[in-house]
């Protein structure tokens, strides 16, 4: 499954919000998806993601959850548990 | 993995030499490279040094694993003057270096570096970095930094060998053709010394301006102190200058930079710091001269400026380059015959600094920021 280990919602925005700032088609992202398979995904749109994702979710992640953000999928799966733990 | 940004070490020397490798190996730059030494020799923390590099290091500790470095930076911290709020501790960002410039898996280490110096120094600074579409400018102008270009200025001395050897222009072919006509005919020479004297012109040249005498000096002293009191408040922004920091900045022993003391009926008006940079591909043979730091007041600028060049031109030196921001040092080397080129070298302020040096409109044209500042020296000479 390839949102598998996070809400689909959650996953879909996501995968819009890399989307936009890899300049890659929907589509083409998967839960897979990482620096690796995405040509753009640099360090520099790494930040860009990572500040993408604070903004349009409201929260603030750490430097331990940024290095976790190895994929799509992780990334997804990792802002839906801090939706669910963080009081917002 | 699990990186973790902590001090460098002692311990960590080894990985940082194996990252060191890596990065070269797969880059094929040998200018990517961090400090073997723990121990910064450029500006080590000693004991109440006004001015020091600490270094960190990205330590990738997997589980089972030998730890690994993928990541580096250093913090120059130094006592900031900034108009209207006194003496401010900010640092300087540099040599930031993250594995993930050859391996997209660690692409994650810049934002995590960036982050991690802002958490340590909210007034933070970055300066250089080749312009505002590298890498880690856009990296800080996402982070919040506000970005502005340091003006580039630079003196033909001699246009000959100027128009042969300026690789960086003479990239396409047309252009190489003219400029070899151009030299070997001497109408470059009359174009180079007309665009120098209508630059100067344009600036407003004044007479001749005072007689000073100049002095190359071992190191600096009292009347430094009172040149950096007299002229400070002339400033916005400016990295403390006074006569222990320079003594840190400029030491007796460096071979590199020359100091000079200028002055006027016997009294200190001024000084600069003149050396000549290391070989560049895009200067080619050429002898290049650089006013690396200089402080006067306004009305003594244009005779620290003309005292520079003087020392440069018995260097024999070809070209002489400076980086200034303030705009009255721009304004004295218009007048001393300097052009205007394209700067790559840019000045970054955080979003807590921005705010302290407010409103930018009218401060940033006075910010006094040389090729000196962030790690300018160790890496021009």
């Amino acid at each position: 499954m390839a949102n598998e280990g996070s809400d689909l919602s959650t996953f879909d925005e996501v995968q819009g919000i890399a989307s936009d700032i890899f300049g890659v088609a929907v589509a083409k992202l998967t839960a897979d998806s990482s620096p690796d398979t995405v040509d753009t995904w640099d360090s520099v749109q790494h930040l860009n993601l990572v500040l993408a994702l604070e903004e349009r979710f409201g929260l603030q992640l750490s430097p331990e959850e940024i290095d976790q953000m190895k994929t799509l999928g992780t990334t997804a799966a990792l802002i839906q548990t801090k939706l669910q733990t963080s009081p917002r | 993995m699990a990186i973790v940004i902590q001090p460098y070490r002692p311990e960590h020397e080894s990985a940082v030499q194996d990252f060191n490798r890596r990065l070269q190996k797969s880059s094929g730059d040998p200018n990517l490279v961090f400090s073997q030494s723990a121990v910064p020799r450029w500006l080590p923390p000693v004991g109440n040094s006004p001015v020091w590099n600490e270094f960190y290091v990205a330590v990738d500790a997997s589980p089972g694993e030998k730890p690994s470095v993928r990541g580096t930076y250093a913090l120059t911290q130094q006592m900031i003057f900034i108009r209207g709020k006194g003496l401010e501790r900010i640092a300087c960002y540099h040599h930031p270096l993250s594995e993930g410039i050859v391996d997209r898996k660690y692409a994650s280490v810049g934002v995590l570096l960036a982050r991690d110096a802002l958490a340590r120094q909210p007034l933070l600074y970055a300066l250089g970095m080749g312009g505002a579409d590298t890498p880690i400018a856009k990296m800080l102008k996402a982070l919040g930094f506000t970005l502005s270009a340091i003006p580039f200025y630079f003196r033909v001395m001699h246009p000959a060998k100027f128009l042969r050897e300026m690789h960086a222009l003479r990239k396409a072919r047309g252009r190489r053709m003219l400029m070899d006509i151009a030299a070997a005919t001497g109408l470059g020479w009359i174009a180079i010394r007309s665009a120098q004297a209508a630059a100067s012109v344009r600036a407003g040249r004044p007479n001749a301006g005072p007689d000073f005498a100049v002095d190359e000096i071992a190191t600096f002293s009292d009347w430094a102190d009172e040149l950096w009191t007299q002229a400070k408040e002339t400033v916005s922004f400016a990295a403390v200058r006074d006569a222990n920091t320079l003594r840190i900045l400029y030491p007796e022993h460096t071979a590199t930079t020359r100091r000079l003391r200028v002055s006027h009926e016997g009294a200190a008006i001024g000084w600069t710091v003149v050396g000549i940079r290391r070989k560049d591909a895009k200067f080619g043979e050429m002898r290049v001269g650089s006013v690396v730091d200089c402080w006067a007041s306004p009305k003594n600028m244009l005779s620290v400026v003309r005292a520079a060049v003087r020392a440069l031109e018995k260097d024999g030196v070809d070209l002489i380059v400076s980086n200034q921001n303030h705009q009255a040092w721009r304004g004295a080397f218009e007048q001393a015959g300097f052009l205007k080129g394209p700067s790559t070298f840019v000045f970054a302020a955080s979003r807590k600094l921005s705010e302290m040096l407010q409103p930018l409109e009218t401060n940033q044209p006075l910010f006094h920021i040389t090729r000196a500042d962030g790690d300018g020296l160790p890496a021009n000479f």
